[in-house]
């Protein structure tokens, strides 16, 4: 059984052609990962697999996804803990939130 | 295993586990080679850390669409190329199904 | 840091904290520099469909340059000054009078990203990576295009190593346009497939 992604030839509606803002947060995501790249440190085929893998892919978005997958591959190399990526994340959505 | 433009090839209908550049609508469909496009390390094992060598050959394959689909609306020149691994190809005979 | 974002408390997203978290982890750490990541935005930011339609352009105006693009694409590429992907290999295919192409990337949305930039998001929906390979004409028709009768359409399912553009036709009535002007007919949709370009009254 093939996986979620590999949706060649499935049934589809219309295309909705509407076009978002990139939002900041996006573009970061594209910047860690090509400095990742850069560094050695993750594959193009890495973060493919690391996507693949994701049990909520059909529920997010395409940076969404780029970035639960590179949380992914970060935390299964010993670069980075889940439990800190929670705490900061936490941490920085608390900050925000202040008026 | 090489191929030379013109080959008639089916893709093989492999489930194997694991992260593939292969996908599922082509599985068991026959077509040709159109090209050899270069030599890679195989994206199968590089999506888990390995080296991912020895390099394999891909390759530009085409496929009529009224081959892949019962329900494809357009002429039968119509057509769909895949860049597919050669360990993912095999030979077939002219005129089989 | 990469900078106070003020529009950044107003997004829906749970992953804009995530990948800030892991931002500043990883510089903390001194895994990434904060000049990597500035590279990181910058190289998105310096790529657009702009290098498409510079190279489609010249080839109109050159017919051994149109032979470069067509048989070594990256070489191309690299003598107007832009640098495509790598390993990945760049292939620029054309359409004819007899052949409509349609890039797709049913996988995973692969897209020349080193040479166009981002890939518009309908490229990367759901919808479009699993019809444009089944029903490539009824894609292109939601589009408002239809290549006229006669015309085979081939689609391209970029599948592994190899990021695809399109050559599109050279309008007719652009005889005295100049290179900048031709470029500007290019549009995004007809390097992808989705349509063709401008003419010169549109």
């Amino acid at each position: 059984m093939s996986g979620v992604h590999d949706m060649g030839g499935s049934p589809g509606g219309p295309i909705d052609r509407d076009q978002h803002e990139v939002e900041d947060w996006e573009r970061l995501a594209d910047a860690i990962n090509s400095a990742l790249g850069a560094r050695g440190l993750q594959t193009t085929d890495e973060l493919r697999r690391a996507i693949e893998s994701l049990e909520n892919y059909r529920d997010l978005s395409y940076y969404e996804r780029w970035t639960a997958a590179t949380e992914r591959l970060l935390v299964e190399k010993n670069i980075l803990t889940r439990e800190e990526i929670d705490e900061r994340a936490a941490e920085i959505e608390r900050r925000w939130s202040r008026p | 295993m090489t191929y030379e433009p013109g080959d008639h090839v089916r893709v093989l209908p492999s489930e194997k586990p694991g992260h593939v550049r292969t996908p599922d609508y082509l599985k068991g469909k026959s077509g040709w080679v159109e090209s050899l496009i270069g030599a890679f390390s195989n994206p199968e094992e590089l999506a888990y850390g390995l080296s991912g060598l020895p390099e394999r050959h891909l390759y530009k394959v085409g496929f009529r669409q009224a081959d892949l689909w019962n329900d494809y609306e357009g002429p039968a020149e119509d057509r769909l190329y895949v860049d597919i691994y050669e360990h993912w190809l095999e030979p077939e005979e002219r005129g089989t199904k | 840091m990469s900078g106070h974002h003020p529009h950044e408390e107003t997004t829906t997203s749970p992953y804009a904290a995530r990948i800030r978290a892991i931002e500043a982890l990883l510089l903390e750490k001194g895994v990434l520099t904060e000049p990597e990541v500035q590279d990181g935005i910058s190289y998105m930011e310096a790529r657009s469909p702009a290098n498409g339609a510079r190279l489609v352009a010249r080839a109109w105006m050159d017919d051994g340059f149109k032979e470069l693009l067509l048989s070594d694409a990256k070489r191309a590429a690299s003598e107007l000054g832009m640098e495509p992907e790598h390993p990945a290999e760049f292939v620029v295919v054309e359409n004819t009078r007899y052949v409509h192409n349609l890039i797709v990337c049913t996988l995973c949305s692969c897209y020349p990203r080193a040479i166009l930039g981002r890939p518009p998001d309908w490229y990367k929906s759901f919808e479009y990576r699993s019809r444009a390979v089944r029903e490539p004409r009824a894609v292109m028709r939601e589009f408002g295009f239809e290549p006229p009768e006669g015309v085979e359409v081939v689609v391209h399912d970029s599948t592994a190593d190899v990021r695809y553009m399109i050559l599109p036709m050279r309008p007719t009535g652009t005889e005295d346009l100049d290179e900048e002007e031709l470029a500007r007919l290019v549009t995004r949709n007809s390097l992808v497939g989705t349509d063709v370009p401008r003419t010169p009254e549109a």
